[in-house]
């Protein structure tokens, strides 16, 4: 560890047995199950279970959003269905270099990497790799922040569902996949919610110590 | 973090690091992990939907799938999609496109063999537009199946090319009409009844053997209960228009029938009986013929046989009748040319398909082709061939007659494997009688008409010029003179009395002959026997030389007797050039003018006569003409006797020279002298009977 502005180790609140509320802030002795002045819930870092179930419930329900199809495009009774990955190579090869990035980065490139960075982190955690907890922490928020924005492609979905009705003309419905895609999205949000970011000070701390 | 250090400080730290005895690894789950569990459940779930959904695998054989493409052309039932078509690939050999699809399990369950598939495009008929959908959505397969049929996991199929009019599952009865031709047989054209679709027909067919069509008709529940053997089916295509006694007669029929086509059937009389799938109708041209037909039913038990001729069969039409000892027993069904010879130098020889009919060969109606046959291999054993014929005399059409030929090499029907039975055939005299046919036209062609025609007009040329002549016209004015001169002459007293004249002239003449009698100058006589002779052969001659033209027109007429066309028109050619040649004679000109001549110096002679009393020189010369008559007359008489006389002495002198024993020439000269006085002597006789008939004759000719 790099950082030494301090050569005397600070007590932490663990170390001290106590237990920060995390609404009010307020800490409560370790064995309080309440906060003395909210009343929050008082509870330590939960572990990585709720993280690692998520992850591989999103990691379930990403393989059929990528199987099957994601649109089903009827253009004047021409029914054709296209999932993500196809999505994106049709768009490459009629030219549309620029969307076909976005939907590939979008759909593929960040769940992939939020499924890599979520795994990372927990198992980083759980066996206590080596790493700076502060770029941990980079990596924890940057998670935490592009997951809002990854339901581009339901919302795309979903808007054009809405949009196209043209009966015999044209219509577009969503498959399958976007559901499954957008239930994947949700719980790779959840797992990364459910990420208590104290472990990874706590695995920081165990490593400076 | 260490416990050990002592630092002492309140509160005490809690033993934090110590856990009590690890849980349980089932107490120590969180709940969460619900979720994962669920959404694999879900997936799975999800894909054993798909998988157990996707469908049936089949195949499709088509000869062309135009349009059909992987993944997007959809199996539909009833126009319900039931599955799509997952592949397009070829057979091994490209003959065939195998289309592969995914069809709905409930559909594949009720898959027999008897499902149809067939690509549905667009199609503008007579019967209307269909499939006009599929302009846009692209083509889709029909599935055809038949609700009834027991399912047998048939699991590839041929497909059709076009929808089938037959759809399986539809209840109806099916049946098969024969037809001349398929002119005017679409596909789908309806099948009336009294004007109510009740059908409709399939593509026509050509039958084995090229004896007309045949056509499927299916006709729906409940209206084939219609159908019986008083069934008659008639084209009812277009619209016909009759002109009889009845007046003007204009037919239609509906107007999808004059667009496609159709066939009405309606049923004669009510005795007719329950039909079975084999029975086959004939299709009649028109509603009239087919009500007067005795049966519509083509007989099932007709023999079809074939017959094959080596030459020519122009003028043998299908239809033609086919004759037994001269009873029709069949007709040509179908004329075709088969090779029969696979030779270097094919033959190939004309085949007419017969069909005959059991029934009319006197045999019982119950027989089957395959007796008859056999009846027919006995006769055809014992010299029965077929045989071409001439219709009629006059008529250039065919027909087949099956004769018993004598003395006939041993032959057999003949079973060839890819069509009918062939009777043996004998050679016809057709060839003779078209050889002799074309032999008469020629020679007719050859007759020198132009010639004759030549010798006709120059004939009539030279008569015109003859009659034109002005002595010719002038010749009955001049015979009539003539006459009208002979008439006065004669009825005058002095012409009245010249018979008695001539017959005392004729005493007189007898008593001279009494007097040469007397004399015995037989020498004399014979002299003038002889003189008497060649007088009369003179007149002999005269009288023969103009009657030459008439025996030889005769000698011409005898011969168009002959009924020689060719000798006949030569004849009547020379008969013409003879007349021609007659009339064109300077001599033949010139006879009227002649004749004119010789008549008015007749005439003037006669009047001549009259005026100057010359008649009663005549008179006189006559009377002593009539003595002498007299004496001929006494000599006629006494001619038979001697000429009997003469005969004696002809015979005696024969004798005397014959004693003398040498025929010296004095002899012969002699022996020719008698005989000439016999001759002459008969011919006197002659001469004196017709004197005595016609006194005039001597003036006018026989």
């Amino acid at each position: 560890m790099a950082h030494a502005r301090t050569s005397q180790p600070v007590l932490t609140a663990r170390a001290a047995g106590l237990l920060g509320c995390r609404v009010c802030g307020r800490a409560n002795p370790g064995d309080a199950h309440h906060c003395a002045r909210c009343g929050g819930a008082l509870s330590g870092p939960s572990g990585l279970q709720g993280v690692l179930a998520w992850l591989f419930a999103g990691l379930v329900v990403y393989i059929p959003a990528n199987t099957y199809p994601m649109l089903r495009t009827s253009l004047l009774g021409h029914t054709t269905e296209s999932t993500i990955l196809g999505g994106a190579i049709d768009l490459a090869h009629h030219g549309s270099w620029g969307v076909a990035a976005i939907v590939f980065v979008a759909s593929i490139l960040i769940p992939v990497a939020k499924f890599a960075v979520i795994g990372y982190l927990a198992l980083a955690v759980h066996r206590g790799w080596p790493l700076q907890g502060r770029t941990r922490f980079h990596l924890y928020e940057a998670v935490e922040f592009i997951g809002r924005w990854s339901m581009i492609d339901v919302f795309v979905v979903a808007i054009l569902a809405a949009l196209v009705r043209f009966n015999l003309a044209a219509s577009i419905a969503p498959g399958i996949a976007a559901i499954s895609f957008a239930l994947s999205v949700v719980f790779t949000m959840l797992a990364a919610l459910s990420f208590d970011p104290r472990l990874i000070w706590r695995a920081a701390d165990k490593d400076t110590a | 973090m260490s416990d050990a250090d002592d630092t002492p400080r309140l509160p005490d730290p809690a033993e934090m690091e110590i856990t009590p005895g690890r849980p349980s690894f089932w107490r120590n789950l969180s709940p969460v992990w619900l979720v994962p569990v669920l959404a694999v459940a879900v997936s799975v779930g999800i894909a054993w939907r798909s998988y157990a959904e996707r469908g049936t695998l089949i195949t499709i054989a088509f000869e062309n799938a135009a349009g059909v493409s992987a993944g997007e052309t959809e199996i539909r039932y009833r126009d319900v999609s039931i599955g799509v078509a997952e592949s397009v690939a070829f057979t091994a050999d490209l003959s065939q496109v195998i289309v592969s699809a995914r069809i709905d399990n409930t559909a594949a369950e009720a898959l027999s063999s008897e499902a149809q598939f067939w690509v549905v495009r667009p199609q503008v008929s007579a019967q209307g537009i269909s499939g006009l959908n599929t302009v846009l959505s692209g083509v889709y397969i029909e599935a055809a199946l038949n609700p009834d049929a027991q399912p047998d996991g048939s699991r590839s199929f041929v497909g059709q090319d076009r929808a089938p009019l037959l759809m399986p599952g539809r209840r109806g009865t099916l049946i098969t009409l024969h037809a001349p031709d398929g002119n005017r047989l679409t596909p789908g054209a309806p099948v009336l009844f009294r004007g109510v679709q009740v059908g409709q027909i399939e593509e026509p067919r050509l039958l084995p053997g090229a004896e007309g069509v045949a056509v499927d008709a299916f006709i729906e529940a409940p209206h084939d209960q219609r159908l019986s053997t008083a069934a008659r089916f008639w084209d009812t295509s277009g619209f016909s228009v009759s002109l009889n006694t009845s007046g003007l007669r204009l037919s239609v029929g509906n107007l999808a029938s004059i667009l496609t086509g159709g066939i009405a059937f309606d049923s004669v009389g009510t005795d007719g009986e329950a039909i079975s799938r084999e029975t086959v109708f004939e299709l009649y041209s028109d509603e009239d013929t087919a009500r007067a037909a005795s049966t519509s039913v083509v007989a099932p038990d007709r023999l079809r046989i074939a017959a094959e001729f080596d030459g020519s069969v122009q003028g043998l039409t299908s239809g033609a009748v086919v004759r037994y000892r001269g009873v029709r027993v069949g007709e040509v069904a179908g004329i075709a040319a088969r090779q029969v010879d696979m030779g270097p130098a094919p033959l190939v020889r004309m085949q007419a398909v017969l069909s005959l009919d059991p029934a009319a060969f006197g045999l019982r109606e119950a027989t089957t082709p395959e007796q008859l046959e056999n009846y027919l291999e006995t006769l055809v054993a014992s010299g029965l061939r077929a045989r071409l014929a001439a219709q009629g005399v006059f008529s250039t059409s065919l027909v087949v007659e099956l004769v018993e030929v004598e003395n006939a090499d041993p032959d057999r029907i003949l079973h060839p494997e890819d069509g009918p039975s062939v009777i043996p055939s004998a050679p016809s005299d057709l060839s003779d009688l078209t050889t002799s046919a074309q032999g008469l036209i020629r020679r007719v062609t050859d007759l020198p008409i132009e010639q004759v025609l030549d010798q006709a007009v120059s004939l009539m040329e030279a008569a015109e010029t003859l009659l034109a002549d002005e002595s010719t016209r002038a010749a009955p004015g001049a015979v009539v003179a003539l006459v009208d001169d002979i008439g006065a002459l004669v009825g005058s007293d002095q012409m009245q009395a010249l018979p008695g004249e001539v017959q005392s002239t004729v005493a007189e003449f007898r008593a001279i002959l009494q007097d040469f009698q007397q004399q015995r100058a037989i020498e004399t006589l014979v002299d003038t026997m002889t003189s008497v002779q060649t007088l009369t052969a003179n007149v002999d001659a005269a009288t023969t030389e103009v009657p030459a033209l008439i025996s030889e027109i005769r000698r011409v007429v005898g011969r168009v007797g002959d009924l020689d066309a060719e000798g006949l028109v030569t004849a009547a050619t020379e008969l013409m050039q003879t007349t021609d040649e007659f009339l064109g004679l300077e001599g033949t000109r010139s006879l009227p003018p002649a004749l004119t001549r010789a008549l008015d110096e007749v005439q003037a002679a006669l009047a001549e006569l009259r005026q100057s009393g010359i008649v009663e020189g005549v008179n006189q010369t006559l009377t002593s003409a009539r003595s002498a008559a007299d004496s001929i007359a006494t000599a006629t008489q006494d001619l038979p006797a001697l000429a009997e006389r003469l005969n004696a002495l002809v015979t005696q002198a024969e004798g005397l020279v014959a004693a003398y024993g040498a025929r010296s020439p004095v002899n012969e000269e002699a022996l020719a002298t008698l005989r000439e006085a016999r001759d002459a002597a008969r011919a006197f006789a002659q001469l004196a009977r017709t004197l005595e008939r016609s006194p005039n004759s001597i003036l006018f000719g026989r």
